[in-house]
């Protein structure tokens, strides 16, 4: 399970969609999805904001309308972003989540923070971008019709439904807890602890590469 | 590291050439154990087969694999279109290697036909010496053969038989597993010629980034008429006193090695010998090293640090 959760354009996706139908492009899209620990990071930290259905709604479409936009245009119309440079920036919004729960802004910049709405779209526009360099690796272009983009797109929806599901139930499981502030606090400190190394790391292999 | 290895001759520039080369190549280096595939053997570009092999020009086929080399099964072989096909079935994890030695052939041209070959298949050698002799008007009958190899990757374990020596006239010998190296890392191999280094040879260096041949519904096939899948560009580099050249990967993908050893005869009936040879392998991407054990550590670290936070707080919270 653990060699599962890897973020990376293994031999074994590129195969699949060597000559990959629709289902394929849909089942690498949301496997790509539930072994990326940056966007499930990022998302980790939008849970805690979700307290009710309609935020679930709100919050979940405004990332999903964001990178949505960004995969199926970027990949479309095969705009090549450097691959490092925007897992850097995801790995910035990793840290952005923790430093925005944990009241930061406020405490040590002394400002409000941004529009979460907003912001969320933000993110989720990088992170589409993020998704549409790892696709356009990952498979040939002449391959590549915008059906199976689509196909793509909607796994990664699917891979997030998937994730969010357990991660809404066990943020809202531990909310009632005594010691949820103490697992509130650990977690969003985590993420920003992460973000930071997935951004040093991704800024690394800029430099090398 | 105390070898001394010079890479003599380095990339004066890209240099375009149609040649008649024979590849070995998969539609993927890295295959699952215990799985079947198809080894492909282009004759033509490294992009583009024009004709198939026929088997009984075939002296050897082998592939090796955990340090054992078996022969391949005339009933594997097929051939479809232009290219030629032997069906394998990997077993345990290793780095394995396939080979192929044709027998010679005698193909004589007219003296014009023959300046072409030389200088469109990048033997510039022979095509200076001609110059320089005057023997630019002279016909040639040439007696050639060509000799490749390919190594691909079962599973995740790397194995030795990368620089397994199969004893063909002439033979590129790996002296790194490609299968080790990242992009941006020096890949070595050695070339020999009836069994001694071969220096001061004329070697070029091809990339492409992704195989063009793919599997649909169990059949292969190409794109053949996809120009945007020609990349026929090829670094020029020679092999030092050693016989070894020496070149930096800069990308994953697939890498190959392709060289003509051309020499004038002794023979009354000839007037040149040629032993071609390449070697194919592929590089993986630079993501898929960071997989595995890396991703493990990162996980129990996280876990470890959300736990030591946990603990933390709860205790400042009392």
């Amino acid at each position: 399970m653990f060699l599962m959760l890897v973020h990376d354009v293994s031999q074994a996706d590129r195969n699949i969609l060597q000559g990959g139908s629709f289902i394929d492009y849909l089942m690498v899209g949301a496997k790509h999805m539930l072994t990326g620990y940056d966007h499930l990071l990022f998302l980790l930290g939008v849970v805690f904001f979700l307290k009710g259905f309609k935020d679930i709604i709100t919050f979940i479409t405004a990332f999903t309308v964001g990178h949505s936009l960004t995969l199926l245009l970027a990949t479309h119309f095969q705009l090549a972003v450097n691959e490092f440079l925007i897992d850097a920036i995801i790995g910035l919004s990793v840290f952005y989540k923790g430093f925005e729960n944990l009241d930061l802004f406020k405490k040590v910049l002394k400002v409000s923070p941004p529009n979460l709405l907003r912001m969320v779209f933000l993110f989720g526009l990088i992170h589409g971008l993020g998704l549409s360099s790892r696709l356009q690796t990952m498979s040939v272009e002449s391959e590549r019709s915008f059906l199976n983009i689509i196909g793509f797109n909607l796994g990664v929806e699917f891979g997030q439904v998937l994730v969010l599901i357990p991660m809404v139930w066990l943020v809202n499981f531990w909310r009632k807890r005594s010691n949820f502030q103490a697992f509130y606090f650990a977690l969003n400190t985590y993420l920003l602890l992460a973000g930071l190394v997935l951004m040093a790391i991704q800024l690394v292999h800029y430099a090398e590469h | 590291m105390k070898r001394i290895i010079s890479l003599l001759g380095v990339i004066a520039a890209l240099m375009v050439f149609s040649s008649h080369d024979l590849y070995l190549k998969l539609d993927s280096f890295f295959l699952d154990p215990n799985s079947n595939s198809i080894l492909q053997l282009y004759n033509g570009t490294f992009d583009r087969s024009e004709n198939v092999i026929d088997r009984d020009r075939m002296i050897d086929v082998s592939i090796v694999r955990k340090g054992e080399r078996i022969q391949a099964d005339e009933q594997d072989w097929f051939e479809k279109d232009s290219i030629t096909y032997l069906n394998i079935k990997t077993e345990a994890e290793g780095t394995y290697v396939a080979g192929v030695s044709t027998k010679p052939r005698v193909l004589s041209m007219s003296a014009e036909d023959f300046n072409d070959y030389l200088e469109h298949d990048g033997v510039l050698d022979m095509l200076e010496s001609r110059r320089e002799s005057n023997k630019l008007n002279d016909s040639a009958t040439e007696q050639y053969s060509k000799h490749v190899k390919t190594l691909f990757q079962v599973g995740e374990q790397r194995s030795l038989d990368y620089n397994v020596q199969l004893g063909y006239p002439i033979e590129f010998v790996a002296l790194n597993n490609p299968y080790e190296l990242e992009p941006g890392d020096q890949f070595s191999a050695q070339l020999f010629f009836q069994g001694k280094p071969l220096a001061d040879q004329l070697v070029y260096l091809g990339y492409q980034p992704q195989a063009v041949t793919h599997t649909h519904d169990g059949s292969t096939h190409t794109h053949a008429d996809d120009s945007a899948h020609e990349h026929s560009e090829l670094i020029q580099l020679r092999t030092d006193e050693n016989g070894i050249v020496m070149a930096e990967l800069d990308q994953p993908g697939v890498w190959y090695l392709r060289t003509i050893h051309l020499v004038e005869s002794t023979q009354d009936d000839l007037t040149h010998e040629s032993n071609w040879a390449t070697l194919s392998f592929a590089m993986a991407d630079v993501h898929s090293h960071d997989g595995g054990n890396t991703t493990y550590i990162y996980l129990l670290g996280s876990l470890l640090i959300i736990g030591v936070l946990y603990f933390i707080y709860r205790k400042k919270d009392a």
